[in-house]
C-alpha cells in the first residue's frame, strides 16, 4: 500500500513537472510565425583598404547604398546594395568630418547621422560625406554624452541617442537642446524605463520609441508621451539571458523593415531576430561560425526599402547579405 | 685658461657619456573579467586613453587583456588603472607590468 502510493505520488509530481516545463516553454518560447531568411552574400575582411573593415560595428541603407560604421579605421563606408566599394569619408580624429569609434548609424532626410563612441558626440553628414554639424559633447548633463552607442531621427528632426555609460535615452532637439530622457543618468535598472548599457534606438512610423537595452538583454517601447508601454525579452523581460527564440544574449543593433517589423541583432547569439512592433516573434537567422550565413557576433542591422536585410558580422570583419524566403 | 678649457670640455664628455639612456616606454598588461564585445573594449580604451601618460592600448577581447603603453618616462600607477577599469564597468582581475618596449619601438597613439 506504502509502495503504491508512493508510486502514485513520485507519477504526479513527474506529470505536475511536465505540465510546469511545457507551460513555461509555451509561455517563455515562441514558435516561428513567419517564413526565414536566407543567405545571399557577404564582402569584407580585416585590413583597411577600401572594402575592409576593421570592426565594423553600425549600419544603414538609404535607397541603394550601404553605409557601414567600420570603428577601428574611423571611417564610413559605403557600398551598393551588392556589396561593391563606392566610396568612404572620416579618419580617426576629432575634428569636424573625424570619426572616433563610429556605432549605430541613422539616415533622415539625406543625412547620415553618426554615434561617435570616443568622441561623445553625434556627427551629421551628407551622404556623399560632407560634415555638418556636431551635436553634443562629453559628460553626463542634459544633451551631454558618455559613449553614445545609437542615434534614431523623429519625423520632426527630433534626436533620440542611446547613451551607453550614462544608462539613458536623451531626447534633443535638432541643434542639441535638451527635451527629455529616460532612465536616471549612471544609474542602472531592470525596471520599465531603466536601462542597463542600453547601445541603440529606434523609431517605428508613429515616433514610437524602441530602446535595444542592451545588457538588459531586452527591448524597450515608449510612447510619444514618453510612457514605458511594452518591453521583451527572456521571462518577464528582467534581464535574463539566453538563447532561445525571443531571448537575447546582449542586444546591440536594432533597425525596423518596411513592413514595420522590428529586427534585432543578438550579439552573443550570433543571430538576428525578428520581431513585430508589438514584439511577437516571428524569426531568426544565422548561427555561430565564419562560413556563409554564419556570424562571430551579430552587431548591427539594416533593411533595404524591398526587404533585403543587411547584417553586420563583427568579429568576422564583414557585411553579411539576407533575403526572405519566399513561402 | 686653456687647462680651465679643457676640465669643462671633459666634464661635459665624461657627462655625456655617462648620461643613463633615455627611458624605453613601460608596457602593462591588464586583465579584466567580462571583456568581450565591442562596447566594452571600446569603452576600457576610452577610459584608460585619459589616463595621463598613456600612449597606446591594445585590447585582446577573446582573452580579455589590455595592453597598455606609456609615453616615454611615464608610468602607469595600478590605482590609476583600476580606477579606469572601473568606470568602464569591469573589475581589474591582474596588474602586471612587462619589460620595457625595445627603444625605437612604434607606439602609436590610443586608437
Amino acid at each position: 500500500m506504502k509502495l503504491n502510493t508512493a508510486l502514485k505520488l513520485g507519477r504526479n509530481a513527474v506529470i505536475v513537472l511536465a505540465i510546469i516545463i511545457v507551460s513555461g516553454w509555451l509561455a517563455f518560447v515562441p514558435s516561428a510565425k513567419a517564413s526565414s531568411y536566407t543567405f545571399v552574400t557577404a564582402w569584407g575582411e580585416k585590413g583597411s583598404a577600401p572594402g575592409q573593415f576593421n570592426d565594423p560595428t553600425g549600419i544603414a541603407v538609404a535607397g541603394d547604398e550601404v553605409f557601414v560604421s567600420d570603428s577601428r579605421n574611423g571611417r564610413i563606408q559605403v557600398f551598393d546594395l551588392d556589396g561593391h566599394f563606392k566610396r568612404r569619408f572620416g579618419m580617426p580624429g576629432k575634428d569636424p568630418g573625424q570619426l572616433g569609434r563610429p556605432m549605430n548609424l541613422a539616415i533622415h532626410r539625406g543625412e547620415l547621422y553618426v554615434a561617435e563612441y570616443f568622441n561623445d558626440r553625434i556627427q551629421v553628414f551628407s551622404l556623399d560625406g560632407q560634415s555638418r554639424r556636431l551635436i553634443g559633447k562629453s559628460g553626463n548633463g542634459p544633451g551631454e554624452f558618455n559613449a553614445p552607442g545609437g542615434v534614431a531621427v523623429a519625423s520632426n528632426g527630433d534626436l533620440f541617442v542611446a547613451d551607453f555609460y550614462s544608462h539613458r535615452i536623451q531626447q534633443l532637439k535638432s541643434d542639441g537642446g535638451f527635451v527629455r530622457q529616460w532612465g536616471i543618468t549612471g544609474e542602472t535598472g531592470h525596471g520599465a524605463g531603466a536601462f542597463i548599457y542600453p547601445t541603440d534606438v529606434a523609431l517605428d512610423r508613429n515616433d514610437m520609441l524602441y530602446v535595444a537595452d542592451g545588457y538588459a538583454n531586452r527591448i524597450q517601447v515608449f510612447d510619444t508621451a514618453g510612457k514605458p508601454v511594452n518591453k521583451w525579452g527572456g521571462p518577464f523581460a528582467v534581464g535574463i539571458p539566453g538563447p532561445l527564440n525571443g531571448w537575447f544574449r546582449v542586444v546591440t543593433g536594432i533597425a525596423f523593415g518596411p513592413q514595420g517589423d522590428l529586427f534585432a541583432a543578438d550579439f552573443y547569439n550570433n543571430r538576428l531576430q525578428k520581431f513585430r512592433a508589438d514584439g511577437t516573434f516571428l524569426t531568426s537567422f544565422g548561427g555561430e561560425g565564419t562560413g556563409p550565413g554564419q556570424f562571430n557576433h551579430t552587431i548591427a542591422a539594416a533593411v533595404a526599402d524591398d526587404g533585403t536585410v543587411f547584417a553586420v558580422d563583427f568579429g568576422n570583419n564583414r557585411v553579411q547579405k539576407w533575403r526572405q524566403v519566399k513561402d | 685658461m686653456k687647462r680651465i678649457l679643457q676640465i669643462c670640455v671633459l666634464a661635459i664628455a665624461l657627462t655625456l657619456g655617462m648620461a643613463p639612456a633615455v627611458a624605453a616606454p613601460q608596457t602593462y598588461k591588464l586583465h579584466v573579467d567580462g571583456l568581450s564585445c565591442p562596447f566594452c573594449a571600446y569603452g576600457i580604451e576610452k577610459k584608460l586613453g585619459s589616463v595621463k601618460g598613456v600612449q597606446r592600448i591594445d585590447v585582446d577581447i577573446a582573452s580579455g587583456a589590455v595592453a597598455v603603453t606609456m609615453a616615454e618616462g611615464a608610468t602607469l600607477d595600478e590605482a590609476a588603472a583600476k580606477k579606469a577599469v572601473k568606470e568602464a564597468g569591469f573589475s581589474l582581475r591582474k596588474f602586471e607590468q612587462l619589460q620595457s618596449a625595445p627603444q625605437g619601438a612604434s607606439a602609436g597613439p590610443a586608437k
